[in-house]
């Protein structure tokens, strides 16, 4: 026992004094600081004034009546230019010159065409902003809408009414409680989850390996395994790696906290204008129930051990890092395919996929946290999942500790399937 | 009595069909300098990791200070160099082997001590605070060493300690496991170099292919297996040739002219050949009955000529 702590505070105090260490701690924060102060710089130059001309080619006032539902739109300034058809394109070549040298950010071209097909078109500096392209092709289809219904002589007040817009305001329940998270804010949080589990179970499990790698290539293992036995070597290892991760993990959840508490000072300090910082600080985080944090958690432990057992049975075939990167490829897999199903698993939390994905052991430690975070899971349900992952890491543990006992020590050719099976066996 | 530190009953290893030991036994006595010796392949290393219970044998047992618990549960109390050795590279070089020290169950504080006092003693003193990266090779040798006796152990345990050093490490090692030895402590060492065997050992065990060739004091070994053999000096002449060439007296020779090295027949005594040489009116200048090194002994028994009897053995 005694000498399972002194393996793991080796493995604990080394990794938290390398610099890779502090840089990481260090940059895992400004890392989240721009996620957080990114949309508001990307909002601040979404709310910078845009300057539209129409060049309008058509006839009976539907140029200005675009016009019009566009100067609606917020901070856009519109000017209307009437052009002969035969000149629109002409005139659109002269003004596109101008595009970007003075304040014009684009060229709305309209015909009448546009009222009997549908066909409109933008030259613009800003075309691939989704957001302005989306409003504008919103305002463009509903001016266009009205138009004809105007033209088959509907009333212009019933067209008005008609156009109204919905809101649907959506709202999880969970256990039979109306919770004021919104569906959005479900989202967010999941995506989070699915987003931290995935890096640090790949973060801290890679470095299990190197780990392990590192022993063998440098020769020092077999004078460790002659103090120690293998398994105590393999644990210490383990939960010295792991240790480091919940701590890099615990400082960057603190400050990511710290950061969001006090965004308006943080958006202050980057330069943001005092109103653009008062926005920010007034734009509701999504709240996190303390039950997802400690799912998200236990199922980190979970998965990493897993995982970590897998990676340190891998790193013990092999020779050299090199080598360890190649055999690495289907522990990796295994996480990064679930993975790429997740965002099937975000549109459907109930579904079938979402429910086999958080029981197979092997995809649930990230699996099941995004399901609970995005749809009601039962209890009953986790503890089915939990235990099934809980077996899993028992045998894989043993499979990897009798591969790492005789791995450790073999050097040269990697071992076939038929030879690893001799190692386990034996 | 002599009082076993190691003994080795009947064991066997195999790997697949392979043999790696097979029915070996031998005993280390308490305070001796043991050689352990073969070519290359010959089954020492796995020998050497089942004292130390790094593998396990398929057959037989080890024993290990009279008996109570194995390698694992007696490693504090032995030091092992294995063959193949390494160091943490990033680690500081006073980290390192306070921890090598402590997983030997060491305290914290007497493991600094230790090695801070031993670096100093093989002239790394300066280097504690340095990463073992930053070494050289030969010190990153001696810092391998010292974490191996830092924890006094009673038995230490070195495979093929002198290969890779440079010939001024040679010497420091050579210096402090003969000192080490002085003081009591048991060493156990492997190696195909017969000449540092020779030198260091009292007792050695020859195996082949995991076979045991011949075991037991060095004087005796010498005494059994040496044979009789001579040199001898003399001024050429015809007389002398014809003696050499006697088979009744001379198995082979390995005559320069004026100058002999002689394996006698069977029952051929040394006697017998001076008095024959004196008979004849040889004039010798030297007669000396020479001791077998345990080189030749090695070869005659574990060399390629020795394979029919070892197949037999088996």
């Amino acid at each position: 026992m005694h000498k399972l702590a002194v393996v793991i505070r080796r493995e604990f105090i080394e990794r938290v004094r390398t610099k890779w260490f502090l840089i990481g701690t260090l940059l895992g924060p400004v890392f989240m600081g721009l996620v957080i102060v990114m949309p508001i710089m990307l909002a601040e130059r979404g709310g910078a004034e845009r300057t539209v001309i129409v060049l309008d080619a058509t006839t009976g006032g539907f140029g200005e009546r675009v016009s019009a539902a566009v100067a609606q739109l917020p901070k856009v300034s519109v000017t209307r230019r009437t052009v002969p058809l035969e000149q629109i394109e002409e005139t659109a070549t002269d003004l596109a010159r101008e595009v970007g040298t003075t304040p014009l950010d684009g060229i709305l071209l309209l015909t009448d065409n546009t009222v009997e097909d549908g066909t409109a078109e933008y030259r613009g500096a800003n075309v691939s902003s989704m957001t302005d392209m989306r409003m504008l092709e919103a305002t463009l289809r509903a001016t266009v809408f009205a138009e004809r219904l105007r033209r088959e002589g509907v009333d212009p007040g019933i067209v008005g009414r008609a156009q109204i817009r919905v809101d649907l305001a959506t709202v999880k329940i969970r256990d039979g409680k109306v919770t004021g998270e919104s569906g959005a804010a479900s989202f967010a949080v999941a995506y989070a989850i699915w987003l931290l589990l995935y890096i640090a179970i790949l973060l801290y499990g890679v470095q299990v390996l190197g780990a392990v790698v590192e022993e063998k290539a440098s020769r020092i293992v077999e004078v460790l395994v002659s103090s120690l036995r293998p398994f105590e070597l393999l644990a210490g290892k383990v939960i010295g790696v792991g240790a480091v991760g919940l701590l890099q993990m615990g400082i960057w959840l603190g400050t990511a906290k710290l950061l969001v508490d006090n965004r308006a000072t943080v958006a202050r300090m980057l330069g943001q204008s005092g109103e653009a910082a008062a926005a920010v600080g007034s734009f509701s985080m999504p709240p996190v129930p303390a039950a997802t944090i400690v799912i998200a958690l236990v199922y980190f432990l979970l998965g990493y051990f897993l995982y970590a057992a897998m990676f340190a049975a891998v790193a013990a075939m092999v020779n050299t890092e090199a080598e360890a990167r190649q055999a690495q490829t289907p522990v990796v897999m295994l996480l990064v395919i679930p993975s790429l199903l997740m965002v099937g698993l975000l549109n459907n939390p109930d579904g079938q996929m979402a429910y086999t994905l958080s029981m197979v052991p092997f995809t649930s430690p990230i699996a099941m946290p995004v399901r609970w975070a995005a749809a009601p899971v039962s209890l009953g349900e986790v503890g089915t999942s939990i235990a099934i992952l809980l077996v899993t890491i028992l045998a894989i543990t043993w499979v990897a500790g009798r591969i790492y006992r005789v791995g450790i020590l073999a050097y040269g050719k990697k071992p076939g399937l038929r030879e690893l099976v001799r190692w386990v066996k034996g | 009595m002599r009082d076993p530190v190691v003994e080795i009953q009947s064991v066997t290893k195999r790997y697949g069909d392979f043999a790696a030991v097979s029915d070996l036994s031998l005993m280390i006595p308490r305070g001796s300098v043991y050689g352990l010796l073969g070519p290359n392949g010959a089954g020492k290393t796995t020998t050497i990791r089942m004292i130390m219970s790094i593998i396990y044998p398929d057959e037989g047992k080890v024993a290990l200070f009279g008996g109570r618990g194995d390698g694992k549960d007696q490693s504090h109390r032995i030091g092992y160099l294995p063959e193949e050795r390494g160091l943490y590279k990033k680690m500081k070089v006073i980290d390192l082997l306070i921890f090598l020290a402590e997983i030997k169950g060491e305290p914290r504080a007497k493991a600094r001590a230790g090695a801070q006092a031993w670096l100093e003693r093989l002239g790394l003193g300066d280097w504690a605070l340095k990463k073992a990266d930053d070494l050289s090779k030969g010190m990153q040798q001696k810092v391998q060493f010292i974490a191996t006796v830092l924890h006094e152990p009673e038995l230490l345990i070195l495979d093929e300690p002198f290969s890779g050093l440079d010939p001024v490490n040679t010497q420091v090692m050579k210096d402090t496991v003969v000192d080490l030895a002085r003081r009591g402590t048991t060493i156990l060492f492997s190696t195909h170099i017969m000449e540092q065997a020779e030198r260091l050992c009292d007792a050695v065990c020859i195996i082949a292919r995991g076979i045991k060739v011949v075991d037991g004091p060095l004087a005796e070994i010498k005494r059994q297996h040496g044979g009789s053999n001579l040199i001898v000096a003399a001024e050429r002449s015809v007389a002398l040739d014809r003696i050499l060439s006697d088979t009744r007296l001379v198995k082979r020779a390995d005559s320069y002219g004026n100058y002999a090295e002689l394996e006698l027949a069977g029952g051929a005594k040394p006697q017998d050949v001076l008095e024959m040489l004196v008979r004849e009116g040889v004039s010798v200048t030297r007669f000396e009955i020479a001791e077998p090194t345990l080189h030749k002994i090695f070869i005659d028994l574990a060399g390629p000529q020795a394979q029919p009897a070892e197949v037999a053995h088996a």
